[in-house]
């Protein structure tokens, strides 16, 4: 593993597994809480190790080799797309009253776990594309 | 476009891993630049050609691309 992946995970790691940890403590908390303003605090608490998150990405994009970044761009490009053709779909249909009842907020916070999966999936495919000989 | 990365890479006796820790990119750069997957930069392939000694257009050659 290249020394700038290494470092990727240095970075990667530690954040997500703040991220779970601050996730279950505001599940936690927030039932015990009645103000407004800390409820607010709570709830956004886990996004924290996100930006850390998100900075790892934003460097490791940046400071690997310029194949690694174009096939990394062209998967955020086609998980995008994808992630944004989904829940748009998604939206008509619920818009059109075909009989399924969700939460507004169910529906937003599968948005950036929806977008990661299909980078990864993307991923493998751009590889794939770059990797296969002749 | 084609290139005799691969053939130059031989002559030296390097692996692909060589040639990638010699340049500072991946291996699988390598692998896409030797059978045409990825043209790589103009700053990459001058690198390839430094490494070799040689100037780039008897590395690199755009073929029927141009």
């Amino acid at each position: 593993m290249r020394a700038v992946h290494k470092r990727y995970l240095r970075e990667f790691l530690p954040a997500m597994l703040a991220y779970v940890g601050l996730i279950v403590l505001s599940g936690l908390l927030l039932p015990k809480v009645a103000s407004l303003p800390w409820r607010m605090g709570l709830a956004l608490l886990p996004l924290l190790p996100i930006v850390l998150a998100i900075r790892a990405m934003v460097r490791v994009l940046r400071d690997q080799d310029e194949l690694e970044r174009r096939i990394d761009l062209e998967s955020f490009a086609i998980a995008a797309m994808a992630t944004g053709f989904g829940f748009f779909s998604f939206g008509l249909l619920l818009l059109a009253d075909v009989g399924w009842q969700v939460r507004g907020g169910a529906v937003a916070i599968w948005v950036m776990p929806c977008l990661f999966a299909t980078f990864g999936l993307a991923k493998l495919l751009v590889v794939w594309r770059y990797r296969r000989h002749g | 476009m084609d290139n005799r990365v691969r053939e130059l890479r031989g002559e030296h006796g390097w692996s692909q891993a060589d040639l990638a820790e010699r340049l500072d990119v991946s291996r699988q750069t390598v692998n896409a630049v030797e059978t045409g997957k990825y043209d790589p930069s103009l700053p990459l392939a001058f690198r390839i050609a430094k490494l070799f000694g040689r100037p780039i257009e008897s590395i690199f050659d755009p073929g029927s691309s141009t």
